[in-house]
Parts: C-alpha cells; structure tokens; sequence
C-alpha cells in the first residue's frame, strides 16, 4: 500500500522544479514549459487529495482542468508566434523593456 | 511490494523529466521532454486508480497539447538568452516552498492512499448535473482559442 506522503513529496519537488524554470527564464516559451511542469504538479496533487476524499468530484475537476489547460497551452503559444513575427524574439526581458521605452515616448 | 517499486520509478522518471523540461538548452528537448513527463504523470494517476482521467490526460493533455508545443517550437529560431541573475534568489525561494508545502502536509504523512474503482456512470452523472456550467465556460473556451489560433495564423506580418 502505498503511501499518501509519497506522492506529495514528488508532486512537491515537481512544483519547485517547475518555479525555479518560471523564476529563472526569460524565454518565454521556456516559462510555458515550466508552467506546464507546474501544472501537472498541481493536478497530481489534486488526484491525490481526491482518492482520499472524494473521488468523482475530484475526477471531474481534473477532467475540467486538464481542458483549460490545452486552451492555455494555445493561447501562449499563439502569443509567443505574434511576438516572434513582430518583434523577431521571444525574451520577456527585453519585450517589457521595448514597453517601457514605448510609454516613455508617450509621455514626452 | 510491485507497486512501491513501479512508483519509485515513475517518481523518479517525473523528476528526471522536470528537470529536463526546465534546464535542457533545446526547447525542442524541452517539449518533448514535458511529452514524456505527461505519460508518466498519466501513469501515477492510473497508480492511484484514476485510469479514466490518465487516458484523457494522454489523448488531450500530451497528444494535443504538448504535440501542439512542440510542432510550435520547430518554428522559433533558438535564441540562447542570457538568463537573469536570480538563479540563487530563485532556489532559495522554491526551496522554502518545497519545505513549507512539505510541513503543510505533513500530519497526514500516516494516511495510505488506496487505488480507487470509479463508477463512470456516477462521473458522467456529476459531470452533466453539477459541473455542467464550468464544462460549458472550458467549451467556449477551447472554441476561442481556436478561433483565435486561426486569426493569428493568417496575420501577415507588417
């Protein structure tokens, strides 16, 4: 019989994986990536939790999370291939810099 | 006894995998390596007795979603950006959460988790009958991500 804590501490490594990649990268692509990680991080602790409490409700839930999260993974990356096309990189860096010197230009 | 050792490889399997997710120069490496991770996240969520949603997450989440990262991927040209300087500060704060989260749960360390046998019949019931509206929001959801993966595809760049 396996155990509940065995599970969490995968899914727990899992989610400092996937933050260290958020909190480090500037691609944004990569950042996807590691949200992703952080996501089914997420969802195994969500099946886990459920198996001990409420199993059907926590199945659906999963069910619906699992959706949106196809719907995130288009809309990021439909984001990150309209940057590519205008402004040539996908660096968050250095896209949030280009902002700053747009609202600048603005102002003056 | 099977099941510890089946699970202490596929633990182990998900983590080699994050890793390569997150630290792998190739993002086409990267994608494929998330690929796998969902094939093994998918085979602990059988583990545990969720077999229903392990198949949806392969056909949906790897099939569709990864797949469609990775085929994006090709399409970027692979830039080495230089990393911010926050690599330490961002350890040390994603070690205090691991370590927060951990002592979270750690008063139910003693709880076992025991494969459950799911009623589809009950599943699809609570599915159409109580989430009907949150399965309605997702629908609507996926149909503009559509729509708006085809408006952005016939875009000309200026």
């Amino acid at each position: 019989m396996l155990n509940y804590f065995l599970f969490l501490v995968i899914s727990f490594v899992m989610f400092a994986i996937g933050a260290y990649g958020l909190l480090s990268k500037r691609n944004m692509i990569r950042m996807l990536l590691s949200a992703e990680v952080m996501f089914n991080s997420a969802l195994l602790t969500l099946l886990v939790l459920a198996a001990t409490a409420d199993p059907i409700r926590g199945g659906v839930v999963a069910l619906i999370a699992i959706g949106v999260s196809a719907t995130e993974i288009g809309v990021m990356i439909s984001v990150g291939i309209l940057f590519f096309k205008v402004r040539g990189e996908i660096d968050v860096y250095k896209l949030s810099k280009s902002r700053e010197q747009k609202s600048r230009r603005l102002k003056t | 006894m099977i099941d510890i050792i089946v699970f202490a490889i596929l633990g182990t399997l998900a983590i080699a995998f994050s890793l390569l997710v997150v630290e792998h120069r190739s993002l086409v490496y990267g994608a494929i390596s998330l690929g796998f991770l969902g094939i093994v996240n998918a085979a602990l969520f059988a583990l545990i007795g969720f077999t229903f949603i392990a198949l949806f997450h392969l056909a949906v989440y790897v099939g569709a979603g990864v797949v469609f990262i990775l085929f994006s991927v090709t399409m970027f040209r692979e830039i080495p950006t230089v990393e911010i300087r926050v690599k330490r500060i961002a350890l040390v704060i994603v070690t205090l959460i691991a370590i927060s989260l951990a002592a979270i749960f750690w008063p139910y360390s003693n709880i076992s988790v025991v494969a459950q046998s799911i009623s589809y019949r009950e599943l699809s019931k609570v599915f159409t009958e109580d989430y009907w509206f949150p399965f309605l929001v997702t629908t609507i959801a996926l149909v503009t991500t559509l729509i708006e993966g085809i408006t952005l595809a016939r875009r000309e760049a200026r």
